[in-house]
């Protein structure tokens, strides 16, 4: 199964690890002479290459905004939204926004759980319901 | 019809069997909560005096917003921009923070949010002591918890506003319920499962009380990526006032000036910089090409040269200038 597996994924990781270094050695050689350092960079300083960090960062931009429209955003308030993020941030709702959880207040729950939470909200565990102090 | 007889006598004994199998379940339920009850203990605090807070407060004038349907991400936003004096509504942050088809607005967004209006979002270190502090220096703080269990959750946005430690109360504009008052027990259960997120939004030039130098400098790092580098100098100032011997805030504050367009207050601060820190070598680097942008040429040589010779992931950048330096 593993080596079904690998032998699937190896040929894509190998594909992408190319891809992922093409547009580096495309990149202009450096910015213009005189530009310096910006602190985004110096602060991220234990990254290995920081021009393959910015061109993943532009894709990963790219990436989110994708997302985001999937997620049922309006497409004319994407571009603002992603501006917005942080490299960190950026890094984190590309990679999983599926797993991030997603502030609601809602439960979706059964009948069984509807109890269940009820004991746990009188025990202090939790506060799924108003009354319960 | 034997045959349909016949096959009657399994099926009552797997019946039985579930049953079993239910009550067993249901007793292994009641243990578990017996257990996590055991387990649910409230927030260790030192005193008050030691934590230097005091024992109660609560801002005033911390606006409420209702939240809609599931809308408390951009209810709660709006009670902390407001409160920091933006005038912003609900229904406004909402296509700016929330995600339709997730029915809910997450982390990154909330901080991406709070920079689109001028103020800086800065994340707590998830610390029940540090929320406290900040409620008591007058911030209110966003905080996000799962008022249901692990595997069904609920997340959910408060905005907390005060606290009394002596009734173990703190209190929050939370849903449809304005100043509710949790206990700090149920709360940090609560709050704990979202490894206790924590928000302040500031406007530039203020800072948290309870966060360190780098924390803040990452903070104030990606406002200013979001914005520009004019909007950001008030918290980097900030930031070399708290911690004057912070090198890496000197540095920042450097390149913030340069961005404004002040390279003499630049290439002061990235002398600052090096002051305190000699083999920060990416300060050498930007203080040598500030000062050859100004022309002082014999001091920005002996700048990139300390660039050069530095061990630093910077070294071939500095090399690189100060080849083409001297040509």
């Amino acid at each position: 199964m593993m080596k079904k597996l690998s032998r699937v994924l190896s040929p894509l990781l190998i594909a992408f690890l190319v891809l992922g270094s093409l547009p580096v050695a495309a990149a202009p050689q450096a910015a213009p002479a005189n530009s310096l350092v910006t602190t985004q960079d110096a602060l991220s300083a234990d990254q290995v290459s920081a021009d393959r960090e910015r061109i993943n960062e532009m894709l990963s931009r790219q990436d989110v905004q994708d997302q985001l429209v999937a997620q049922g955003v309006d497409p004319a308030d994407v571009e603002a939204r992603v501006a917005a993020l942080s490299d960190a941030e950026v890094r984190q709702m590309a990679e999983q926004l599926d797993d991030l959880p997603a502030g609601a207040s809602v439960v979706g729950a059964l009948v069984f759980i509807f109890v269940l939470l009820l004991v746990t909200d009188l025990l202090g565990l939790t506060n799924v319901f108003p009354f319960t102090r | 019809m034997s045959h349909l007889l016949e096959r009657q006598a399994p099926r009552q004994q797997s019946q039985r069997q579930a049953w079993n199998a239910r009550t067993a379940g249901v007793l292994l339920l009641m243990t578990a909560l017996l257990l996590l009850g055991g387990c649910a203990t409230g927030p260790r605090l030192a005193s008050p005096v030691d934590m230097g807070v005091a024992e109660r407060t609560y801002i005033d004038g911390v606006p409420f917003h209702a939240q809609r349907d599931y809308q408390c991400g951009p209810a709660s936003l709006a009670m902390v921009l407001n409160y920091s004096g933006v005038d912003v509504s609900v229904d406004s942050l909402i296509p700016q923070v929330f995600l339709p088809n997730r029915d809910g607005s997450v982390q990154p967004e909330m901080q991406s949010t709070v920079r689109r209006y001028d103020r800086i979002s800065f994340v707590l270190d998830g610390n029940f002591t540090s929320l406290l502090e900040e409620l008591d220096a007058g911030h209110p703080v966003v905080v996000m918890q799962n008022l249901s269990l692990p595997l069904w959750p609920m997340w959910h946005y408060a905005v907390a506003i005060g606290y009394d430690l002596d009734e173990q109360l703190l209190t929050l504009h939370s849903g449809e319920e304005a100043n509710r008052l949790e206990s700090f027990r149920r709360f940090d259960a609560t709050w704990a499962r979202s490894e206790r997120w924590a928000m302040v939004a500031l406007p530039p030039g203020e800072l948290p009380v309870s966060v360190g130098p780098r924390r803040a400098m990452d903070a104030i790092a990606s406002f200013e990526q979001a914005n520009d580098a004019e909007a950001a100098l008030p918290a980097w100032r900030a930031v070399t006032e708290r911690w004057p011997q912070d090198a890496m805030a000197w540095f920042a504050l450097g390149n913030a000036e340069y961005g404004a367009g002040r390279p003499e207050d630049a290439a002061n601060a990235f002398r600052h910089a090096t002051e305190r820190q000699p083999d920060l070598a990416v300060a050498w680097l930007n203080l040598g090409l500030t000062l050859e942008g100004l022309g002082q040429r014999s001091e920005a040589h002996r700048a990139l040269q300390q660039a050069a010779i530095l061990p630093s992931r910077w070294q071939d950048d500095a090399e690189q200038a100060l080849t083409r330096f001297n040509d």
